[in-house]
């Protein structure tokens, strides 16, 4: 650990740390452009020179390339070191333009930072200033390339650390352009982190340009509720709407970057249709009728004729007070998914993740072997691929057993197989690794579970060709970790990965698995939902039996996820009551009996438990209310207001629930009414622990040390079903931006998701006589689907391959669960 | 008889109110005047002509302003303060005489509304209990400013009061009595003023000092202290606060002119011009004294009353009582 | 001591003396004629650079000038100036509204100072009081003027860089744009 001095005083940094990032330690901000500790050094904007006095170098050096070392004597204030910096910021400014008023980075800028804190002023050179001419970089991020002042970030993130192509420095000298070829939308899903890193205004967030300035936001932290990962954000609202949201660095999850659909996923909080009042039937009413009635109307049922739904995109507050309410009203259902298959998969997961099987975003980039299963990061979530390239990058394997056309930015080991062969796969690529002495020592089930993976039938020679190589690898590596979706991968799967990733941490030096979960809060949800047996689907069943009478749906839509909907449709009219609570303009809040609006993430503080159990919190970033420019339709804002926000009725889903269930039961609550904590304690014991008021920033891992759950009990799926001659298995899969729920109501995704897409394999294209970009058509019950095909040969034979897409009705497919007749697909290309 | 003595009573006492009143209220009006002329500019010149309706407009104002009372103030002596500063500058014009007695069908008609044989204690006393009215004022307004402007003006008053009674007495030894009537009878050859322009000095400076007027105005500090004592006080009963502070300006003024420049007296004109003239003398430099001298500091303040003038009127005594002592043989 | 008593004389002479002459300084003042300008009657011409109500200016070619870039907001002591800025079809930044307060503005002149387009200005016409207080709020109709105000000719847009007035290049001391399809100097 090295000593060094720096303007006198003393501090000890660990190896390996660069002298700029020392000096931050003490609360010394060295001036910088380029350097950036997500993305390293490279030394090219020269902003921060210090002068060293003692130790190996000596005189003016770059304190972002030179780590700290023993004996180092450092002056960060030295006039030599002062004046060079001043004649950099000068010599930047040569060709910046004057146009800061209508640059959106105004009033957050580095740049500006530095010219005033350099005290430059005045442009002393008379010449000329360059300019370039600006590029359509797509929806998210507007270009104006005049203001770069060349550090290259923009670059060394887009090609270096995210791994994409279309964005580069072209021109040389002093002329460097950064920009595409030609215009076009940018590829990455992460292009929206150009907006943060570019100290300048060259690229800004296009959605909110224009909009504000950083001194006018309402800013707080918040969580990114999009995908399972819990990537940090910092909202910033203004006139009663978010405008933008910058990534958070969080060292455990997301780092310092956030994928788009995370930073402009929020719009769902100002839809301009979001029900912004309480309803009975359709006439809007005061909170206290509406909640009257709803009460009312519960308490004249039985208790056993009510039943709760809610999602994965709940809150742990939500949550648990639903849960709450539903034990109050005596109610055997609680639901949180809609599919069977995938709450046992939950199950499995929440029983098995603990501290020696999770790891967090972070573990993943200090792997040397990844293995997915029947996991699509790029589509599924985002960040995790941004991780797995970093893994990369510092030398790790990386191979992905899954039937769909994988994308990553990085390089992998693609095995294209079928759901059914995953956990054959596995055992193949890992069995030699296990020894039955030290399987022994998890006992008899994992000495069992060792025998089934030795016995596995042996794969089709092609495979086991590709197989053969990995094996070696999977030997060799010291920090192995399993990435297993919950998606398309078979419930056996699931729990045999985390099986594995048991085992592995015997032999190597560490392992784990990380699940990609269905839902921002699946596992908050899983956790509350995990000990009753009823499904969504017995749910249905029970309401269209007479049994179930009324249905408390809180922040859930399950038009959106049900196959059969024409079957919820008829289940739903049977319904005395349908108490909806959402703040999304949904099919589901269109047909509430009642309808009360609750707030999003955005109005109120609320927690969500991530993929690998880290509880987070998002704070209140500003008070509901319709934005200004909804009121004012873009004119100026109304002269006169009246008591009370326009638009500001929306409450906290918790506190709804909690006054209805104690007005149900009469009980002048024994608990507080300004805190959900004791309630949710009370329903989960894990939670109740983990009492989440002022947890640490970084969230807080609820997962036990150790879990209890039996390990190695899973039946391995081993004998692969042959599916039937001249059908196509469907699987229906998420797509990037456009599965995820929130996002579809968010109109600036809206703007950027492509159209859907269907996915074959090049033979049985041929098959079926189709070629790449055909628009395809199916036939079903009551008309047809059309979408476009793209044909691929990295694919498994045998699925034809949808997207979960917004604009596309894939649950109209449901009849063809056991396998699609390939005259049903017709061609219908132009 | 004694009926009839009481009408008299009545008359007077409603006349030299009346005049008293009058002459504070129009002073108003002087004071802005002049100060305005004083700085070059016109003063209140908008109520009719020469602005002279103005004292009208502000009576009426201050009649119809909102009557507050702070939170937390203590409501009673809040209320009845103010009064105490207007009771007592009005009734110390109870002893002053303003002309010869008049002999009216027979009768002999003090033309005095008290001719007290105690007459200049009674003064003293009622000036020393004007301190009450600014004291419990602050006080009971509960409010900073206040309490310090109240504070301010007792411990000013009491340290005055001194000089004042101190300067009086070589004019009791010259007149040789307490009484008003006596004292101006007894400067029927010459005014005090010729032979104690000392205690004239004195007596000027220590009236200045008890009516709280610049360069003495601390417990008003405007920009020190808001208002000081009246920082709390609105509509009528600021009202009585500053009729108080001019009636007794004119007292003041009248005093003067009894003590010192042999009251009623003078050639020509009739007695009541005369006192009303003298007496106008002193509010005339008071305010030509506000419109030159800038306001002391408090220690200056103390410094000048109990090691300047209390010593310096002391001396002014013994020297007149050895002057008196060796004229007398 | 008897210097003593003399130094103590000639201070009791120089203060009585110089009291003396500030009362006779004053005195001499209240003979003088009054300078006041008797308002409603006589209206002083004030210079340009009054400061009273603000207006918004517009360029030479009569476009707004404002840019809506929330300097002048930012500024504001007492923040009574608001906005919402947009983005107009021609790609111009504009204020969609902009609101001033003048019920609270103490027409410190730092919004005028702040604003890098000279759009905001203040003007010597200060008699515009309401008695309801309501219609002193004005709005960006009432605040724009069909004039540039002092320093008519200024135009932002000359000297900013971005492309809106005119082509990358075509601005005050500007090269031409980079062709980036070439790497010949
Ligand atoms: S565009 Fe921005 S991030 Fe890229 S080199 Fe220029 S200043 Fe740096
Ligand atoms: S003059 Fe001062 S107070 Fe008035 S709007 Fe401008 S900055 Fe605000
Ligand atoms: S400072 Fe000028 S350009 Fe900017 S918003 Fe204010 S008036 Fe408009
Ligand atoms: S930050 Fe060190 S050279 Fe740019």
């Amino acid at each position: 650990m090295p000593r060094l001095t720096i303007d006198d005083i003393e501090i000890e940094v660990p190896h390996g740390t660069k002298v700029i990032d020392a000096a931050e330690r003490l609360g010394i901000m060295i001036p910088r452009f380029c350097y950036h500790r997500g993305l390293g050094s490279v030394g090219a904007c020269r902003m921060c020179a210090v002068k060293f006095l003692q130790g190996p170098f000596k005189g003016l050096q770059m304190s972002c390339m030179i780590d700290a070392q023993d004996g180092m004597v450092i002056s960060t204030t030295d006039a030599e070191a002062l004046d060079f910096r001043r004649h950099v910021i000068e010599w930047l400014m040569l060709n910046h333009p004057h146009d800061c008023p209508v640059c959106d980075e105004g009033g957050h800028c580095l740049l500006q930072d530095m010219t005033v804190s350099g005290g430059h002023g005045m442009r002393r050179f008379s010449g000329e200033k360059r300019t370039y001419r600006d590029q359509y970089l797509g929806e998210l991020v507007q270009h104006e390339m005049n203001r770069c002042i060349h550090c290259y970030r923009c670059v060394r993130f887009y090609r270096e650390f995210a791994g994409y192509r279309d964005l580069g420095a072209l021109q040389i000298a002093q002329k460097v352009y950064f920009g595409r070829l030609a215009d076009g939308p940018l590829e990455s899903p992460f292009a929206g982190n150009l907006v943060d890193l570019c100290p300048t205004g060259v690229y800004t967030d296009k959605p909110a340009r224009f909009r504000a300035r950083r001194w006018d936001l309402e800013r707080g932290p918040s969580l990114c509720i999009h995908c399972s990962l819990g990537c940090n954000t910092v909202a910033g609202a203004r006139y009663r709407e978010v405008l933008r949201q910058e990534a958070r660095l969080n060292e455990e999850v997301n780092g310092y970057f956030i994928c788009d659909l995370g930073r402009y996923g929020f719009a769902y909080a100002g839809h301009p249709e979001r029900p912004r009042s309480p309803r009975i039937g359709s006439q809007a009413v005061g909170w206290q009728e509406a909640v009257a009635v709803a009460c009312d109307r519960l308490a004249r049922l039985g208790p056993r004729s009510i039943a709760c739904l809610s999602s994965a995109r709940a809150s742990v507050e939500t949550l648990g007070t639903l849960k709450y309410l539903s034990k109050r009203v005596g109610s055997d259902h609680f639901v949180c998914f809609y599919d069977a298959a995938v709450k046992f998969k939950m199950g499995e997961i929440v029983s098995k993740l603990d501290g020696r099987t999770a790891v967090s975003l972070r573990d993943i980039e200090k792997a040397d072997l990844l293995i997915g299963v029947g996991a699509d990061p790029i589509n599924a979530a985002p960040m995790l691929a941004l991780a797995m390239r970093q893994a990369q990058r510092a030398g790790a394997k990386v191979v992905m057993m899954d039937p769909r056309p994988l994308f990553l930015p990085c390089d992998f080991e693609h095995l294209s197989v079928s759901p059914e062969l995953f956990d054959v796969c596995l055992s193949a690529l890992v069995k030699s690794t296990f020894d039955r002495e030290r399987v022994g020592k998890h006992g008899e089930a994992a000495v069992t579970l060792y025998d089934r993976m030795l016995s596995c039938d042996p794969l089709d020679a092609s495979v086991q060709a590709r197989l053969e190589p990995l094996i070696a690898v999977v030997e060799g590596c010291r920090r192995p970790i399993i990435i297993c979706g919950s998606d398309i991968a078979p419930a056996s799967s699931v729990s045999f990965a985390a099986d594995v990733a048991l085992l592995m941490g015997e032999v190597k030096d560490q392992s784990g698995v990380f699940y990609v979960l269905p839902g921002a809060n699946a596992y908050g949800a899983a956790l509350f939902d995990a000990a009753n047996g009823s499904s969504f689907e017995s749910v249905v069943q029970e309401i269209e039996d007479g049994a179930i009478k009324a249905l408390i749906v809180a922040e859930s839509d399950p038009f959106r996820y049900v196959a059969d909907r024409d079957r919820l449709q008829r289940a739903l009219n049977k319904l005395e009551l349908l108490l909806v609570l959402d703040y999304l303009p949904s099919e589901t809040v269109r047909k509430a009996h009642i309808f009360l609006p609750t707030r999003a993430i955005f109005e109120t503080r609320s927690s969500f438990i991530n993929q690998e159990g880290r509880l987070q919190v998002a704070e209140k970033i500003h008070s509901p209310g319709t934005p200004i420019w909804q009121v004012s339709n873009k004119g100026h804002p109304p002269r006169l207001y009246g008591t009370g926000i326009c638009g500001g009725e929306p409450r906290a889903a918790w506190r709804v629930l909690q006054q209805i269930a104690h007005t149900l039961v009469h009980s002048q609550n024994e608990i507080s009414e300004n805190d959900p904590w004791p309630v949710i304690g009370g329903e989960c014991a894990v939670l109740a622990r983990h009492h989440q008021h002022n947890g640490p920033l970084h969230g807080l891992r609820i997962i036990p040390q150790t879990s209890t759950a039996a390990f190695f009990d899973g039946d391995l799926d081993l004998q692969p079903k042959q599916p039937m001659d001249g059908h196509l298995t469907l699987l229906p899969v998420v797509s990037t931006f456009a599965t995820e729920e929130l996002a579809s109501y968010s109109e600036i995704i809206q703007r950027v998701i492509g159209s859907p897409c269907a996915y074959l394999h090049s033979d049985d294209a041929e098959r079926c006589g189709l070629l790449d970009c055909d628009r395809i058509r199916i036939a079903v019950d009551d008309g047809f689907l059309e979408i476009d095909l793209t044909v691929s040969d990295k694919m498994a034979r045998g699925f034809l391959i949808l997207p979960r897409h917004s604009r596309f009705e894939w649950q109209k497919l449901h009849c063809f669960a056991q396998g699609l007749p390939v005259e049903k697909i017709g061609n219908c290309t132009p | 008889m004694w009926f009839l003595g009481f009408v008299l009573l009545l008359l007077k006492t409603a006349i030299v109110l009346t005049i008293l009143l009058g002459l504070a209220a129009y002073l108003i009006l002087v004071e802005r005047k002049l100060l305005g002329r004083f700085q070059i500019r016109f003063g209140p010149n908008r109520a009719g002509p020469f602005g002279i309706w103005q004292p009208i407009a502000d009576g009426i104002k201050m009649i119809l302003k909102e009557d507050t009372i702070p939170q937390g103030a203590d409501r009673v002596v809040f209320k009845y303060a103010p009064a105490v500063v207007a009771t007592v500058a009005i009734l110390i014009a109870a002893v002053i005489p303003f002309s010869r007695d008049a002999i009216l069908w027979g009768y002999d008609i003090p033309m005095v509304i008290s001719d007290l044989n105690v007459g200049l204690l009674y003064v003293l006393a009622l000036s020393s209990l004007s301190v009450y009215g600014v004291a419990l004022g602050g006080w009971a307004s509960n409010s900073k400013y206040s309490l310090l402007g109240g504070i301010r003006g007792a411990a000013q008053m009491v340290s005055y009061e001194l000089p004042l009674g101190l300067s009086l007495v070589p004019v009791v030894m010259l007149a040789g009595s307490f009484s008003l009537v006596d004292i101006v009878n007894a400067q029927a050859c010459y005014p005090f003023v010729v032979v104690q322009p000392i205690a004239f000095v004195i007596f000027l400076i220590a009236a200045v000092a008890e009516s709280k007027r610049l360069p003495f105005d601390l417990p008003e500090a405007e920009n020190e202290l808001n208002a000081g004592y009246h920082t709390e006080f609105s509509g009528m009963r600021f009202a009585l606060y500053f009729i108080g502070e001019y009636v007794h300006m004119m007292v003041l003024g009248a005093l003067v002119a009894v003590f010192f420049l042999g009251g009623w007296r003078g050639p020509w004109l009739p007695p009541v011009v005369w006192l009303v003239l003298k007496a106008l003398m002193v509010p005339f430099f008071l305010i030509w004294t506000r419109a030159t001298l800038p306001r002391l500091r408090y220690d200056q303040l103390m410094h000048f009353g109990w090691k300047l003038l209390i010593p310096i009127a002391l001396l002014n005594i013994l020297a007149t009582g050895a002057v008196m002592l060796w004229l007398r043989g | 001591m008897a210097g003593n008593e003399v130094n103590i004389l000639r201070a009791f002479y120089e203060g009585v003396a110089g009291l003396a002459s500030a009362y006779r300084i004053t005195l001499k003042h209240l003979f003088r004629k009054p300078i006041t300008e008797q308002y409603p009657e006589y209206k002083r011409p004030l210079p340009a650079r009054s400061r009273a109500r603000i207006i918004l200016t517009r360029d030479a070619d009569g476009d707004e000038r404002c840019v809506a870039c929330f300097l002048c907001s930012a500024v504001c002591p007492v923040s009574c100036i608001s906005m919402e800025s947009g983005e107009r079809e021609d790609g111009r930044r504009y204020a969609q509204w902009f609101r001033i307060n003048f019920a609270r503005c103490i027409y410190c002149g730092f919004c005028e100072e702040a604003c890098p387009t000279l759009a905001i200005q203040l003007t010597p016409d200060f008699e515009f009081c309401q008695r309801d207080i309501l219609k002193l709020v004005y709005e960006k109709e009432d605040l724009l003027v069909d004039h540039g105000g002092k320093n008519a000719e200024y135009d932002f847009y000359k000297h900013a860089g971005v492309a809106v007035k005119g082509d990358k290049g075509t601005h005050y001391q500007e090269a031409a744009p980079v062709n980036i399809k070439t790497n010949l100097p």
